[in-house]
C-alpha cells in the first residue's frame, strides 16, 4: 500500500476539520465526500461469501476514505430483498450494496422488477467458477470416466437451484447424451452432505465454498467450468475442451444506485480500485480459490455483467 | 485418556478472565434474545456476529456458543408464564407449561424444564465428545426421503393431541400449511398467493405467525374479558411456590422421558438442516404415542415439558458434532458458528481436530460450562418472573405487545412484518374465541416449508416415485410409526364405542 496515503488522509481530514470550522455546513457537503458513514448493504446473511466481501472490502474502503461502511444484511428473495432496499433509498451515495451472479440470474428474460441499467456498477470483486466436485474415494479418475458413466446411467447432481446457472451446465452435458439429474439443495449444508453421503454423487459448487472439504481430502474436484484453469487445481478438465463452452462464473459486485451523482460514483469506484490493489485483497482473492484477475474496474463492471446476463438468458432452461 | 487431556486445555481457555466473562456475556444475552418474542436465537447469533470479527479466535466461539446453548432455555420461561413462546421450540412447552401455570404451578413447571434442560445438555454434550465421529456418520445417512419422514412424524403426532376436536386441529393445521405456501416456492419459483405484493414474495415467516397468534393474541383474548382472567390466581399460585424442584423420585419416575427426549434431540440435532425446533416437536409426539401418562398430555403434564425441553437443549450437542466433524452445520445457529470460524480462517472439519484441537475442544467445554451456567441464571430469573406474574395484566400485557414489536422488527428492520404480526395477533384471538387450536396452525407454518422441500427435492431425485419414502428403511420406519400414531386414537374411540355398545347390550340383556 502507498505509504503516503494515510498521511495525505490526515492532512484531508485536518482540512477537512478546518473547513468545518470555518464554512457554512453547505459548502462542506459538496466538498467533501463521503462525509457520513455509508450504509454497505449486504443482501445475503451475515457470515455467507456476500457478507464476508463486504466487511474485508468495507474495512479496506474505511482506511481508504476515512469514514465507516456500517453492515446491513437483508437477506431474502435471492438478493432481492435487499435489492429492493437499495433501490427505493435516494441517489445520495449513502449506500453501496453487493450484487451476486444469482441475483443477476433472476433479471434473466426481463423477469425481474428492475434492470441492470437500474444500477451503477462499482467493480466486479471476485470471480470464481463452478464445477463439478465428487467424493474423494469416488470411481471416476478423470472427467472422462465420468462422463462415460454418465451416458449409460442416471448420475444425480446436486446444485443450488432450478434455473439458475448450476442447471444450465448440467443441461448443457445432457444435451450432448449425457444423464445428469440436477436435485435442488438450497442450503450449503445439505448440499455438501449430498454428496458426502452418497445421496447425490456429483455436486456443483465453487471451490472456495467446499476448500475444507478439498483440504481434508472428503472431495474433489473433477471438472470445471472456465475460460482458465482454476487456481490450484491447474491439472483437472476444463468443460470447453467436452464442447461445452458455457462458463457463468460466481461472481460478487458492488454496486450503488443508477442516477448517483458522477463524481460521487468516481470517488466511490477510486477508492474500490485502489482496495482491490492491496496486498490484503489479493490474499484474500488466493485463500478464496478465486481468479487471480477477479477484479474488473468500474468502467468495465458493466459490460462484464450485460455479457453475463446475456448468457443465462441465452442458455436458460426451459421449464420442465 | 487423550479425550479427557484435550477437556481438560478446553477448560483451561474457558477459565481465563476474558474468556469466561465473554462465557457469561454470552449465556446472558442468549438469554435475551431467546426471552423476547419474535427475536429467535439465530437472529441473536447473527447480530452478535459483527462483534466477534475483532475478537480472537476463542472468545468469538465461546460467545457464540454461549449464546446457542442458553438460547434453548429462555423462551421456555416466557412460554410457561404468559404462553407467548420465545422460540418457535417453546412451542410446545404452551400445551403442558402453560397449563400448569394455570393451575398454579408455575414454579414447579419451571423447575421440570430446568431439570430436563440441564439433563438434555449436559447428555447430549457427553455423546459430543466422546463420540463425535461415529455419531456424525448419522448426518450422513439422513437424506431427503428421512428428513421428510422426521418432519411429517412431527405434523402428525402433534394433531392427534391439540384441542377438543380432531376436526378443527385439521382445520388449523391444513391453514398453517397453507400460509407456509405463500411466496415463491423453493424448488420451481413459481409464486404462490403473492398477488402481486413485494412484501408476499418472500412468504409469511412462521415466526410472524407464531408471535401473532400466541403473544398478540393472548394480549386481544385478555383484553376482551376486561384483563380479568385466571393469570391473577396464577399469580397468587407463583407466589406460593416460589422455586419447586421435582423431587428425585419424581425425576427417577420419569426416566423413560428423559432418555427419549434427550436421544431425540441428539438425533435431530445430528441431521443437517434440522435444529432443536423440529426435536422438540418430535420429542413431544413421542412422548404423545409412547409415554407412560400420554393420556394426561396437553392437559398440564411435567412429562410434556420434560420431552420438549430436554429435547431442545439436547440438540445443541447434536447440531455441533456434524459442524465439528465434519464441516457441515446441523442448525442454523451452527451455521452462523461456521461463519465464525470461516471468518477467523479456520475451515472445521476433521482437520480442526488434529490442527487445531484446543479450538474444537473450548467449544465442547463452552456446551458443558454453559449448559450449567444457563440453568444457573435460570434458577435465579424465574423468582424475579415469577413476580411479574403478580403485576397488573394490563400492564404486562402492554409489555408483552412491546416485546413482540421489537423482537420481530429487529429481525429484518421490516415495517410490513409488524402488520403481519398484528392481522396474526387477530386471527389467534378469532381461532380462540372459536375454539379452533393455534397449535396445529403454527406447527403447520413451521414444519410445512421443511416437509415441502424435502418432499418435492424427494420427488426431484428419485424420478416421482412416491413409494420411496417407504422402500428406504429409515423413512420407511418412521413414516410407519406417524401413521400409526394418526391412526391410534380412531382405533381406540372405535374400539371403546363397541365395548361401550357390548356392555349396554348386555346390561340390557
Amino acid at each position: 500500500m502507498d505509504h503516503r496515503n494515510p498521511d495525505r488522509l490526515r492532512r484531508n481530514l485536518l482540512i477537512a476539520g478546518a473547513a468545518l470550522a470555518a464554512s457554512p455546513r453547505l459548502a462542506l457537503a459538496q466538498h467533501k465526500y463521503p462525509s457520513r458513514p455509508v450504509d454497505f448493504l449486504v443482501p445475503w446473511g451475515a457470515g455467507g461469501g456476500a457478507d464476508q466481501l463486504a466487511r474485508r472490502l468495507g474495512g479496506l474502503l474505511e482506511k481508504e476514505l476515512g469514514t465507516s461502511f456500517p453492515i446491513l444484511n437483508i437477506p431474502g428473495a435471492t438478493g432481492n430483498t435487499g435489492m429492493a432496499k437499495l433501490l427505493s433509498s435516494p441517489a445520495d451515495g449513502q449506500s453501496i450494496c453487493v450484487f451476486i451472479a444469482d441475483t443477476l440470474g433472476t433479471l434473466a428474460g426481463g423477469k425481474g422488477r428492475y434492470k441492470l441499467a437500474d444500477l451503477a456498477p462499482l467493480g466486479i470483486m471476485i470471480r470464481q467458477p463452478s464445477g463439478f466436485f465428487v467424493k474423494a474415494d469416488a470411481k471416476w479418475k478423470t472427467f472422462d470416466d465420468l462422463l462415460a458413466d454418465a451416458k449409460k446411467r442416471e448420475i444425480k447432481v446436486g446444485i443450488t437451484g432450478f434455473g439458475g446457472p448450476d442447471e444450465m451446465h448440467v443441461v448443457k452435458f445432457n444435451e450432448k447424451g449425457a444423464k445428469f439429474r440436477p436435485v435442488p439443495f438450497a442450503k450449503p449444508g445439505e448440499r455438501y452432505a449430498s454428496v458426502l453421503g452418497g445421496h447425490a454423487e456429483v455436486v456443483i459448487e465453487q471451490a472456495g465454498d467446499v476448500r475444507s472439504f478439498l483440504d481434508s481430502k472428503q472431495m474433489r474436484p473433477i471438472v470445471f467450468f472456465a475460460d482458465q484453469p482454476q487456481v490450484g487445481y491447474e491439472s483437472i478438465a476444463l468443460a470447453k475442451n467436452y464442447g461445452v463452452s458455457l462458463a457463468i462464473s460466481q461472481f460478487r459486485a458492488i454496486v450503488m444506485k443508477a442516477g448517483t451523482d458522477p463524481k460521487q460514483l468516481a470517488v466511490m469506484a477510486a477508492a474500490i480500485d485502489k482496495a482491490a490493489q492491496t496486498a490484503e485483497y489479493k490474499k484474500y482473492l488466493h485463500d478464496e480459490l478465486a481468479f487471480a484477475d477477479s477484479y474488473i474496474p468500474a468502467a468495465k463492471a458493466g459490460a462484464f455483467m450485460a455479457e453475463q446476463l446475456a448468457l443465462i438468458d441465452a442458455n436458460m432452461p426451459k421449464k420442465s | 485418556m487423550e479425550v479427557l487431556a484435550n477437556l481438560a486445555t478446553g477448560f483451561g481457555h474457558l477459565f481465563t478472565p476474558v474468556n469466561f466473562l465473554v462465557l457469561w456475556v454470552g449465556l446472558v444475552l442468549g438469554m435475551l434474545v431467546a426471552v423476547l418474542p419474535g427475536l429467535t436465537l439465530v437472529m441473536g447469533v447473527v447480530l452478535a456476529l459483527p462483534f466477534t470479527y475483532k475478537m480472537g479466535v476463542s472468545p468469538a466461539l465461546i460467545l457464540l456458543t454461549a449464546m446457542y446453548v442458553s438460547g434453548t432455555y429462555g423462551g421456555a420461561i416466557t412460554a410457561i408464564l404468559f404462553r407467548i413462546p420465545g422460540e418457535p421450540m417453546d412451542v410446545p412447552l404452551l400445551w403442558d407449561g402453560y397449563e400448569m401455570t394455570r393451575r398454579g404451578e408455575a414454579a414447579l413447571a419451571l423447575g421440570w424444564s430446568l431439570v430436563a434442560a440441564l439433563f438434555g445438555g449436559l447428555v447430549s454434550a457427553v455423546v459430543m465428545v466422546l463420540l463425535s465421529k461415529p455419531v456424525a456418520g448419522l448426518a450422513l445417512a439422513f437424506s431427503t426421503p428421512e428428513f421428510f419422514a422426521i418432519v411429517f412424524f412431527g405434523l402428525a403426532s402433534v394433531v392427534t393431541l391439540s384441542g377438543s376436536s380432531l376436526v378443527n386441529s385439521l382445520i388449523s393445521l391444513c391453514l398453517g400449511l397453507l400460509i407456509a405456501t405463500v411466496g415463491v416456492d423453493s424448488i420451481y419459483g413459481a409464486e404462490r398467493f403473492t398477488f402481486g405484493e413485494p412484501f408476499l414474495q418472500d412468504g409469511i415467516e412462521f415466526l410472524l405467525v407464531m408471535v401473532g397468534a400466541y403473544g398478540i393474541g393472548e394480549v386481544l383474548t385478555r383484553m376482551s374479558t376486561g384483563f380479568a382472567g385466571e393469570a391473577g390466581e396464577a399469580g397468587g399460585g407463583a407466589a406460593r411456590f416460589r422455586t419447586a424442584f421435582p423431587t428425585l423420585a419424581q425425576m427417577l419416575g420419569m426416566k423413560a422421558t428423559f432418555a427419549r427426549g434427550t436421544a431425540t434431540g441428539i438425533v435431530v440435532g445430528v441431521v443437517p438442516g434440522a435444529g432443536a425446533t423440529v426435536s422438540a416437536f418430535v420429542a413431544y409426539g413421542l412422548e404423545s404415542q409412547y409415554g407412560k401418562n400420554r393420556d394426561k398430555l396437553g392437559k398440564g403434564s411435567a412429562e410434556g415439558i420434560v420431552a420438549a425441553k430436554s429435547a431442545a437443549t439436547a440438540s445443541v450437542g447434536g447440531a455441533l458434532v456434524p459442524l465439528l466433524a465434519m464441516g457441515i452445520p446441523g442448525s442454523g445457529a451452527t451455521a452462523i458458528i461456521l461463519a465464525a470460524f470461516l471468518l477467523h480462517g479456520i475451515q472445521p472439519g476433521p482437520q480442526v481436530f488434529v490442527s487445531s484441537p484446543d479450538l474444537v475442544y473450548t467449544v465442547f467445554a463452552t456446551v458443558f460450562l454453559g449448559v450449567v451456567g444457563m440453568c444457573i441464571l435460570g434458577f435465579f430469573a424465574i423468582r424475579p418472573l415469577c413476580k411479574v406474574l403478580e403485576a397488573p395484566e394490563a400492564i404486562v400485557s402492554a409489555f408483552v405487545v412491546v416485546f413482540c414489536f421489537v423482537g420481530a422488527f429487529a429481525a429484518r428492520n421490516n415495517l410490513s412484518d409488524l402488520y403481519v404480526i398484528s392481522a396474526f395477533g387477530v386471527l389467534g384471538y378469532l381461532f380462540e374465541r372459536f375454539d379452533f387450536p393455534i397449535a396445529p396452525l403454527v406447527l403447520g407454518t413451521i414444519l410445512g416449508p421443511l416437509a415441502e422441500t424435502n418432499f418435492m427435492t424427494t420427488m426431484v431425485s428419485f424420478d416421482n416415485d412416491w413409494t420411496i419414502f417407504f422402500r428406504r428403511p429409515l423413512s420407511g420406519g418412521i413414516l410407519f410409526l406417524a401413521f400409526a400414531g394418526l391412526a391410534w386414537p380412531l382405533v381406540r374411540a372405535t374400539l371403546k364405542r363397541v365395548r361401550a355398545a357390548r356392555e349396554a347390550h348386555a346390561r340390557a340383556a
